[in-house]
């Protein structure tokens, strides 16, 4: 169940949307954002805020690589395999980052803090290889460099 | 009406028509998976390429989505066409697996049938197959998604056509999934025509699985029983067993598709290894001449113990218009009144008084529905009398028809504007308005018909009736000035009632003997019969009908009847009796049994059934979209 | 060199509304409501030579006159900041150094095309462009450049920022449409085009970020001063190059149209990196046949780049090195577009993983002959998909084909990438 305060605030942001089913994407959102992931509650319940069903918010939730239908660790990588990082050294990043949380592509720690995740082009080109974790973009990361930020993030 | 030419043949179509429909009327077939009349183009499966060797447009196309434009010069034999569809088979069987011989679509799968034609036997792609989880979606349709050929059909169908919201298309990329969001049963009325759609064995039917194969069917041009409307179905037999039912395109009536009630419930009746099989006397089994002889004896001891009158033939609104005609004679000649079509009184009144109250020129279509840019719904449960209809307003609204519903609320696949009466609703503005109304609303909506109109069409009237042929019924009612079984009753001069396919409520003839039941089912009337005589189901013979638009139909014999071999005991089969008939199988058509009756009571056999007016009927098509009996 | 975006970059931050208005900011906007018509700005733009910088190169002002201003119900613009081509970032660099031409050329065409509402489309991982747009769009509502009845010239417009939530597709125009309305972003058919019936059925125009952002220097200068600004006749205007890969300074310039590809290389980009040596690259974006050195002096504009046998683009310049294995990097770009396909038609969802099948077995060292006709046959065959994703992935793999051959056969004679170690 989501707090009330959240619930009048999506609320809002469907109403002021020219349909509801404009603000499908944002609700999704808010609610991966609350829950971590976009749980199958979630799914019901931005279904009932929409006026849509379940099936409905599924087809746009499974569309998107960014809206997570199954548990994520705490924190996403997004570890961008496309040309650009490719060229500069991404898989070895990818590689090393794996190897690091001891996990393959697409897996989540055991302790629940870190999901890997390949991705499309992060708009990071000229200072590749990248990768996001949450929202924040970091550049022309190494081996190495991959290795102090996954520490960080495990010791903030 | 552009010209153009495909493959050397001069073509000259309507505006708007694409290469693809251009080529099938004349008779030049282009592969297609996507690509449904009813839903359109998509443009998903490209296996419709064709080379535009001249013309506006040139090189590789697909004919789906390309409007015919005058001079355009098609082939679809030319060898890039050809190698650009061997391509989308190459792709699509890269994850199709090969289980033809466990797949129910075997044989009407038109993956199967482009694979063969195409040539695709060799398999360059050397990965693995893609494979999905199925999902449990009801008791009627069975998901395998490792065959889907993601042609989108399924969806287009389910949530554009009919308004489905709990069926859809999940994932992207090659995961692309169609299903629910979770296991459970598909909730449109509509849903089993995924299973007609599906070019391939996504969806089959799951009441017949694994029973036939489609080179095995008995199937032959039908018409669905289950409501006043008379879908064309094809029936599907194998063994003496209605197996299951397919849509049939009728573009007058139903279209492309039928309602889960016609496809799912019709079959069981039929199949019912309980339902009268042979004759009986006092629940004894008796031989045809016997039963017929005693009914014969029975009748005459009534006339001569209470004079004429005192018989009720009572016929009903299931009965083929073969039997109906028939009726009125045996009356004559059982010095009886004019047969009973109806037993209730207000429904004879209404039904008649709705049946006169059409004539050609107000009584709309399904079609015109479909085309409606203005409907209003009277006081009628549609849903339950007359699901195809729904679909049919559907369409008119998807198609920007505005849709009103008087009296109690009705839920629609589309948006419904409910209003107090129909003064509230502009038919006077619209183009082409059609009422749909139940026969208790149809006097209050005949009224509209002569609205004077702004610049449209006069209102049209779809009057949903009782039954499968209560439009007969009511016509050889009004005929023959007939009255309902209950006023005959209340009269006081019966004394024996003969009911053929009549469903007679045991409060009306509690006090009365019912002498004779002719049915196939298992009503109360046939376990008040003193005699039973076995009927042939719709299925198991020719026959006519006249739907609720007035549109006589012919449906003609799917299988031949007996006890269905599947269910039976397989200690007693197969029988050691030398036999003609199958067992379970020595049924008549009611005409016959009501005609043999005329000849034991002394008079002459009836070589034609379907004679004066109903002539024309004899010669009916019944793979066409029927006839409309004002036209007769 | 003059700039015009980034006339206003200041280093490591946003420039500021003040700032921004210090500079001639919003006098474009002034100008037009004031002293020019509707028409009057369209043609502008017309006259002005300016090609759609999204990647497909069509002319903008025309895109705009294909709407038709007679029917009723709302028209609407969208502006396309949904930059999921590898290998281009131009638009994410812009909006955070300087939003604010951006808002000035979406409200300038809006009042050119009659729109109320227009709408910024903007990919996820492109938060801080957003946060800048809601602030710039927040700040000219309150100095009067936006809203209602904009400086009283009884125009009024809003802007809309919709984040979405990543997929490459969505930056095709009509997907776009689909995704902005919440439906699932497949492509549609076309026609009818979007400027006939796009967003909610009523016409729209789709124009990218950088396009749109040029308006408001247009309006202030002229259309021959733009024109003037690029380094050939033929071209129009600047363009933003982003340029990424194994170059010294791989950033994002403010070039002239028409500069050579070397020149970009050698001169903004500083050369190549320490020991590399220039072997190819893909002009525009990772839909785009490969450069090679054969094309070091083409002139970086539409027409001449596809006269050699590309695209511009996106304008995404993405430099290899002769270490780089072309088919490996082939195989990258074919998998990124595999993995991004809606899922829609036949040849992009079943024939790109096909492709990708093969070019890993020629990778690895399993590849045969055969493979290269397989090949073939798929970049003529994904030609026919239902919009321009596969045929996209095939620019690349044509560009292996054509220009790699050799590399590709080396492969399979040996058994191996001659590239790996």
């Amino acid at each position: 169940m989501i707090p009330e305060n959240m619930r009048q605030e999506l609320q809002n942001r469907i109403a002021s949307a020219v349909t509801n089913r404009e603000a499908a994407v944002d609700v999704m959102k808010s609610l991966q954002a609350h829950y971590g992931w976009l749980t199958d509650e979630a799914v019901v319940e931005a279904a009932e805020l929409l006026g849509l069903t379940p099936l409905q918010i599924e087809e746009l939730a499974t569309f998107y690589e960014m809206i997570y239908r199954r548990p994520v660790g705490r924190y996403v990588i997004h570890v961008c395999d496309s040309i650009s990082c490719w060229a500069m050294g991404g898989e070895t990043v990818m590689g090393k980052i794996a190897g690091l949380l001891g996990i393959s592509v697409g897996g989540t720690t055991a302790d629940g803090l870190f999901t890997l995740l390949p991705c499309c082009c992060l708009g990071n080109c000229g200072q590749s290889p990248t990768l996001m974790i949450g929202d924040t973009i970091y550049n022309r990361v190494t081996a190495e460099s991959a290795a102090e930020l996954i520490e960080q993030y495990r010791n903030p | 009406m552009p010209k153009l030419i495909i493959d050397n043949i001069p073509v000259e179509v309507a505006e708007g028509t694409t290469v693809l429909e251009a080529a099938q009327s004349v008779d030049i077939p282009i592969p297609h998976f996507c690509w449904h009349p009813a839903l359109g183009k998509a443009g998903a499966c490209r296996v419709c390429a064709v080379k535009m060797l001249d013309g506006p447009v040139k090189g590789i196309q697909m004919s789906c989505m390309l409007p015919v434009m005058e001079e355009m010069v098609v082939s679809t034999t030319d060898p890039e066409a050809m190698a650009m569809r061997r391509s989308v088979i190459e792709w699509l069987m890269i994850n199709h697996p090969h289980d033809c011989p466990v797949c129910d679509e075997g044989g009407e799968c038109q993956l199967q049938d482009y694979t063969i034609a195409g040539g695709h036997g060799i398999r360059r792609y050397t990965g693995t197959k893609r494979t999905h989880v199925n999902q449990q979606l009801g008791p009627y349709i069975e998901h395998e998604m490792n065959r889907c050929i993601q042609c989108y059909r399924c969806v287009r169908f389910y949530q554009e056509y009919a308004g489905g919201t709990d069926f859809g298309v999940m994932g992207s990329a090659g995961r692309v999934y169609f299903g629910r969001f979770q296991d459970g049963p598909l909730e449109s009325p509509f849903s089993g025509n995924l299973v007609d759609i599906c070019p391939t064995g996504v969806f089959t039917d799951k009441t017949a699985r694994f029973r036939a194969r489609y080179w095995d069917y008995d199937m032959a041009p039908s018409i669905c029983q289950e409501c006043s409307l008379g879908c064309s179905i094809t029936p599907v037999a194998r063994y003496r067993e209605l197996l299951k039912i397919i849509g049939r395109r009728n573009d007058a009536v139903n279209a492309w598709f039928i309602c889960d009630r016609g496809r799912f419930s019709a079959a069981t009746p039929v199949n019912n290894p309980l339902r009268p099989r042979t004759p009986r006397i006092e629940g004894r089994e008796a031989g045809w001449d016997s039963a017929l002889d005693a009914i014969v004896q029975r009748v005459s001891e009534l006339l001569k113990n209470h004079g004429p009158g005192c018989i009720a033939l009572v016929g009903s609104q299931r009965l083929s218009l073969e039997g109906m005609a028939l009726l009125p004679e045996l009356s004559t000649i059982m010095l009886a009144d004019a047969p009973c079509y109806f037993c209730d009184e207000r429904e004879r009144v209404q039904t008649s008084a709705a049946v006169t109250g059409l004539t050609g020129a107000i009584s709309a279509s399904m079609a015109d529905i479909r085309q409606a840019d203005c409907i209003a719904i009277v006081d009628v449960d549609l849903m339950a009398e007359a699901p195809m209809m729904v679909l049919a307003v559907r369409q008119a609204w998807r198609s920007g028809a505005g849709v009103y519903s008087i009296g109690e609320t009705v839920d629609l696949p589309c948006e419904c504007t409910a209003v107090a009466t129909l003064d509230d609703v502009p038919l006077a503005t619209a183009q082409r308005p059609v009422i749909i109304c139940g026969t208790s609303g149809f006097t209050t909506a005949r009224q509209y018909v002569s609205l004077p109109m702004a610049k449209g069409e006069p209102v049209k009237i779809s009057c949903i009736l009782p039954g499968p042929n209560s439009f007969s019924a009511a016509l050889f009612s009004h005929e023959h000035a007939a009255i309902s079984l209950e006023q005959a009753i209340s009269s006081g001069r019966i004394k024996g009632i003969i009911a053929v396919e009549a469903d007679i409520p045991p409060e009306l003839s509690a006090d009365i003997p019912v002498i004779a039941a002719l049915d196939w089912r298992n009503t109360d009337t046939v376990a008040a019969a003193q005699i039973i005589l076995p009927t042939t189901a719709w299925a198991e013979m020719d026959g006519t009908c006249i739907n609720n638009e007035g549109r006589a139909q012919h449906f003609r014999k799917t299988m031949n009847p007996g006890l269905p071999v599947h269910g039976l005991n397989p200690a007693g089969h197969p029988s050691h009796l030398h036999r003609t008939i199958p067992p379970g199988g020595d049924l008549r058509p009611a005409w016959q049994i009501i005609d043999e009756l005329i000849v034991r009571m002394g008079g002459t056999r009836t070589t034609e059934q379907l004679n004066g007016k109903w002539e024309k009927l004899r010669h009916l098509d019944a793979e066409g979209d029927g006839l409309p009996i004002y036209e007769l | 060199m003059e700039q015009i975006l980034f006339r206003h970059n200041r280093p490591g931050r946003s420039v500021s509304f003040a700032e921004y208005r210090s500079e001639g900011g919003f006098t474009a906007l002034k100008t037009a409501l004031k002293e020019m018509s509707t028409n009057e700005v369209q043609q502008s733009v017309i006259d002005s030579g300016l090609r759609g910088r999204g990647g497909a190169g069509f002319p903008t002002g025309k895109k705009w006159s294909f709407v038709p201003r007679n029917l009723p119900g709302p028209r609407w613009l969208i502006c396309n900041c949904d930059e999921m081509e590898p290998g281009t970032y131009k638009d994410r660099i812009l909006l955070e150094a300087n939003p604010y031409s951006l808002v000035e050329g979406i409200t300038l065409a809006c009042y050119a095309i009659g729109v109320r509402h227009a709408f910024i489309f903007i990919r996820r991982g492109y938060e801080q462009a957003a946060i800048n747009l809601r602030r710039a769009i927040a700040e000219a509502n309150g100095a009067g450049f936006l809203g209602e009845n904009i400086l009283g010239s009884g125009f009024s417009c809003d802007i809309d920022v919709h984040v979405s939530a990543g997929r490459y597709i969505c930056g095709e125009e009509t997907a776009l449409i689909n995704a902005l309305e919440g439906k699932r972003a497949n492509p549609r058919a076309k026609p009818p085009f979007p400027a006939v019936k796009g967003l909610w059925g009523g016409p729209t125009v789709v124009n990218n970020v950088e396009s749109l952002a040029n308006i408001p220097y247009i309006i202030s200068n002229g259309p021959e001063w733009f024109k003037a600004t690029a380094a050939t006749p033929e071209a129009a205007g600047m363009k933003l190059f982003c340029v990424s890969g194994h170059v010294v300074n791989p950033a994002c310039f403010e070039l002239p149209l028409g500069m050579p590809l070397g020149e970009i290389i050698e001169g903004p980009c500083g050369g190549m990196r320490q020991g590399s040596r220039f072997k190819a690259c893909l002009p525009g974006g990772a839909s785009t046949p490969y450069f090679t050195i054969e094309q070091w002096d083409v002139p970086m504009d539409f027409d001449p780049v596809a006269k050699a046998g590309s695209r511009l683009g996106t304008g995404g310049i993405v430099v290899f090195d002769q270490n780089t294995c072309m088919v490996a990097a082939t195989l990258n770009l074919v998998r990124f577009y595999a993995r991004e396909s809606c899922g829609w038609c036949t040849p992009c969802r079943e024939g790109l993983p096909f492709v990708v099948h093969l070019l890993e077995h020629i990778e690895n060292g399993r590849g045969s002959e055969e493979h290269i006709d397989i090949l073939r046959e798929h970049v003529k065959h994904l030609n026919q998909a239902f919009c321009a994703l596969a045929p996209g992935a095939m620019g690349p793999l044509d560009g292996l084909l054509q220009h790699f051959e050799d590399e590709v056969r080396e492969h399979i004679a040996t058994g191996k990438c001659p590239c790996r170690n």
